[in-house]
């Protein structure tokens, strides 16, 4: 559907000029990056609606250059901030001032914040959020929500913050909901290369060196537009439509996390709605509009609901009751006005296009639900990393570690991490040991053997969803550069090594394994324990972990696994247990997990072909 | 302009016995102004050839030991507390900042055994290499040359993060040449150690100065890119991504080093050649970039692939 400017006719609220300069802002970022035209169209519907945005993607793919060349674009004072993990509130807030007043013989210290850079950016640009400490961003966030600081209102118009990728970044905290909420634009970015975009990736070699970026935009040009759209009204239809796409979005979620909150639904969004209508050159806010709300969703939907965003936010526009022909002054409904006249040339934005996806494709919802396969492997696969990581996650203190709290100083040299005003008070003996940054750091790596039970049971269906649950345990493990190792049991137990070695890395390896079909023989689960606990016997670590998926009886070897249950122990490795089938889940099996401090889960298929996945907790199914 | 190059070849070679492609990796990486990583056993000439590479040009040097209580402060100079007293009555304000030293003041540094800082205490180094500047301030760094040891078990020490391994564009495994089994190398290493030659030499000497890494930089940056060899490197990564199934997941195929970098590099080495164009043998600089953004199996399958490409 082609996007057009329509000629303006006089009294329009919206200025044609105004409109070519919040275009050519657009078109600057062309000179920046080559593609990614939902950042882009992302961070100009930000800018003109006075929002923040927020940019994820993988290392290397401009994020952080597209962020700063907006601030350069829009003619703002910017103030660019680089987060690690020892950045401290001050460095953004401005340096904190120790007042001293005597009082007879008392002295008394308090202590506030001198204004920092924060005071007079009109465009913030926060680079690699997601690396600083919590601590460090919650005053931001909430600076940056309030639009004031210390009393005194800010000229900030909007932030733009890039992180990485969770998985890629191995060593940051992902944000917290709470915090990316603040951000009303979301954007996922990905390279070129790793998204197969090679057609793009070969033009980008031939692009001459960027020119260096002019200011498109002056600060009165730039309030004018965000003062234009915030003019437009948002007609019923429209907030009608938005309704429902958001009502539509959170069914589509189910039961998966998502963030459709009111501060980002109700207050931000009719903003965003509003830039987008300005930026195709409305000058009403209409049901069409509504497709701006997938540049706000990058991080408030679960990702694998992200292919099919664009046709739920389709659907709701279709459903929309048609716009009533407006009076001769005001343009008909975009919606309806697709044989435009010659006058109108389509000026398409890039980005603002959204291909109309068919009604049908609703269907796709269902799987992000949790109805197929895919998807219960998905959240079996999370909840058991859940149970892996809860040994890593409790973090142990490390001089090389995130700041996480504080505590007071034990070794003189500690006192370059110590709190400035307490070190200084500190050196003039007046107070005690001062507090230093109480450091942690997760314990990343960890071992993992993964026992997949391939008897004559385990076939078709049963054994296609084994294996994407190794598969799913392969890539997570990969992720967290875990040591895996991969055994295949019946009434014997087969080792796959790789270089030699039992625990190995050679994830690509171990995926194929995972695709691999075979039932044959019969269940022993003595076998593949005894053979991981040996190995394991030969690791050292803390997060040690074996994943036994079975869907049997055992009929061979020890039963109740006595030994091995003992062993593991012993070794400290946590043995996880997920049963797989209609039959009853063996005791034994809640037995070893809860003895081992690991998780027992069941996974039932249903009449309706779905899998349902419970964890068992104590004594018998609940 | 390239005599320069030639002397601190020359240097290398004088120094270290064999290694000839790590040797060419470091010159690279010094045309480039690009970051590199060494790794290899111990005892096999990482750190020698890191500082003679260093000192042979006339730059900056910065040397650093990385261990395991590594922290900031000693890579990027001391931290200041500053107290300022305000007018009367104000009272006064303290102020946190950093006397820049170190890698902020270097042209050219060495970070010995990286793998053996914290991981996370890395990744503000790694970040100030990548972007060259620390807060907004540009640094004069060119180039950093890191070594490190093989992690085979990590028990009590974390694997280099990947996304980390990804500022030095330049990656390569380098192994003793003994064990590597090449064994006139290994005797002619042994007759220079035996012949006295090594211990007696003196620091090698500067060979190259600033201003001939200037224009060596420069006349690189004007190598011509035939858009056949654009197409050899585009069809290189598709057949990565495609029939090796590198992905986000297991791999590391950044835009910014394989599209921005790789050129880079191709460049360098048309000029390290002696050329005016890049050529299709210059694409063997591939293999330089995915010793540890592609996994380990596929990594060995490179040079074939180059080659099927090339042919």
């Amino acid at each position: 559907m082609a996007l057009r400017q329509g000629k303006r006719e006089a009294g329009c609220v919206v200025d044609p000029s105004l409109l070519g300069l919040a275009r050519s802002a657009r078109d600057a970022l062309d000179a920046v990056l080559l593609g990614h035209d939902d950042a882009k169209t992302g961070l100009v519907l930000a800018l003109l609606a006075r929002e923040h945005a927020y940019l994820e993607g993988p290392p290397g793919c401009g994020k952080s250059a597209l962020g700063g060349a907006l601030a350069r674009i829009a003619g703002a004072r910017a103030m660019h901030a680089s987060f690690h993990r020892d950045t401290n509130a001050s460095e953004l807030l401005g340096a904190p001032r120790l007042r001293r007043e005597r009082r007879g013989n008392a002295e008394r210290l308090s202590f506030e914040l001198m204004p920092g850079p924060l005071a007079t950016a009109e465009v913030l640009v926060l680079d690699d959020l997601s690396r600083a400490p919590g601590e460090a961003l919650s005053p931001l966030l909430r600076i940056l929500s309030e639009r004031r600081a210390a009393g005194a209102p800010l000229p900030l118009e909007t932030a733009i913050a890039t992180a990485g990728a969770a998985d890629l970044e191995s060593y940051a905290d992902p944000l917290e909901p709470s915090q990316l909420d603040r951000f009303a634009i979301q954007v996922r970015m990905r390279g070129l290369v790793s998204g197969r975009r090679f057609e793009r990736a070969r033009a980008l070699l031939d692009r001459d060196p960027e020119p260096p970026l002019r200011a498109v935009l002056e600060t009165d040009q730039r309030h004018a537009l965000q003062r234009a759209t915030r003019a437009l009204p948002i007609d019923p239809a429209a907030r009608a439509a938005l309704l429902r796409a958001v009502e539509r979005l959170r069914a589509a979620a189910g039961d998966e996390p998502a963030l459709l909150s009111d501060r980002a639904f109700a207050r931000a969004a009719p903003r965003i709605l509003q830039a987008h209508a300005f930026l195709r050159g409305s000058e009403r806010v209409e049901p069409i509009d509504v497709r701006a709300l997938r540049f706000m969703l990058a991080r408030r939907v679960p990702e694998a609901l992200e292919p099919f965003v664009a046709a739920i936010l389709e659907d709701s526009l279709l459903e929309s009751t048609p716009v009533p022909a407006p009076p001769a002054s005001t343009r008909p409904a975009a919606a309806a006005g697709e044989g435009g006249g010659p006058t109108d040339s389509p000026v398409p934005v890039p980005g603002l296009e959204t291909v109309p996806a068919p009604i049908e494709s609703i269907a796709p919802q269902a799987r992000a639900r949790g109805d197929d396969d895919a998807a219960s492997v998905e959240s079996l696969v999370q909840a058991l990393l859940g149970r892996l990581e809860r040994g890593a996650v409790a973090r142990g203190e490390d001089p090389g570690g995130q700041p996480r709290g504080w505590r007071r100083m034990r070794r003189l040299d500690e006192l370059l991490d110590a709190d400035p005003v307490d070190a200084l008070l500190f050196a003039k003996g007046q107070t005690t040991t001062p507090r230093v940054y109480r450091r942690e750091r997760r314990n990343a790596g960890g071992t993992l053997a993964v026992l997949r039970d391939v008897s004559a049971s385990m076939e078709g269906r049963l054994s296609r969803w084994a294996g994407q649950v190794v598969a799913g345990l392969v890539r997570t493990g990969a992720r967290r550069r875990m040591r895996m190792g991969y055994v295949e049991f019946n009434h014997e137990a087969e080792r796959f090594e790789a270089g030699g070695a039992f625990f190995h890395r050679r994830y690509r390896r171990l995926l194929a394994l995972a695709s691999r079909r075979r039932a044959e023989g019969r269940t022993n689960y003595e076998a593949p324990l005894r053979s991981a606990l040996a190995e394991l016997r030969g690791t050292a670590g803390r997060e040690r972990h074996v994943v036994l998926l079975t869907d049997g009886v055992p009929v061979l070897g020890d039963p109740s696994v006595r030994n091995e249950r003992a062993l593991a122990r012993e070794l400290g490795v946590k043995v996880h247990t997920v049963f797989l089938g209609l039959g009853e889940c063996p005791e034994v099996l809640d037995e070893i997990s809860r003895e081992t401090q690991g998780s027992c889960f069941v996974a039932r298929p249903r009449p309706d072909g779905r899998v349902t996945v419970r964890e068992r907790k104590g004594e018998g199914e609940h | 302009m390239t005599h320069g190059l030639a002397r601190l070849r020359a240097l290398l070679d004088r120094h270290v016995v064999g290694h000839d492609e790590a040797k060419d990796a470091l010159l690279l990486a010094l045309v480039c102004r690009e970051h590199i990583y060494l790794e290899g056993p111990p005892g096999s000439a990482k750190t020698r050839m890191a500082e003679v590479a260093a000192r042979g040009s006339s730059l900056g040097f910065f040397f650093y030991q990385m261990h395991r209580d590594t922290r900031l402060s000693e890579l990027v100079g001391d931290v200041v507390l500053e107290r300022r007293a305000l007018a009367e009555g104000e009272g006064e304000r303290i102020h946190q900042t950093i006397e820049p030293g170190g890698i902020l003041t270097a042209e050219i540094c060495v970070l010995d055994d990286i793998s053996r800082a914290p991981g996370e205490a890395l990744n503000v180094l790694l970040r100030i290499l990548n972007e060259r500047k620390f807060g907004e301030k540009p640094i004069p760094l060119l180039t950093a040359i890191a070594t490190s040891n093989p992690l085979r078990d990590e028990y009590y020490n974390e694997p280099l993060d990947p996304a980390n391994l990804d500022r030095f564009a330049i990656q390569l495994r380098v192994a003793g040449l003994i064990q590597s089994g090449d064994r006139s190398l290994a005797r002619a290493l042994v007759d220079q150690f035996a012949d006295g030659r090594v211990v007696e030499q003196p620091e090698p000497e500067p060979v190259l100065g600033r201003a001939d890494l200037d224009a060596l930089h420069a006349a690189q940056a004007r190598i011509d890119v035939p858009a056949a060899e654009k197409d050899r490197l585009i069809e290189f990564l598709r057949r990565l991504v495609v029939d090796y199934d590198c992905d986000e997941t297991n791999s590391l195929l950044t835009d910014r080093s394989f599209l921005v970098k790789a050129v880079k590099l191709l460049r360098g080495r048309a000029l390290l050649a002696g050329r005016e164009r890049v050529e299709r043998e210059d694409l063997a600089v591939l293999n330089l970039m995915t010793t540890f953004r592609v996994p380990e199996e596929v990594h060995e399958k490179v040079p074939e692939l180059i080659e099927e490409i090339v042919a």
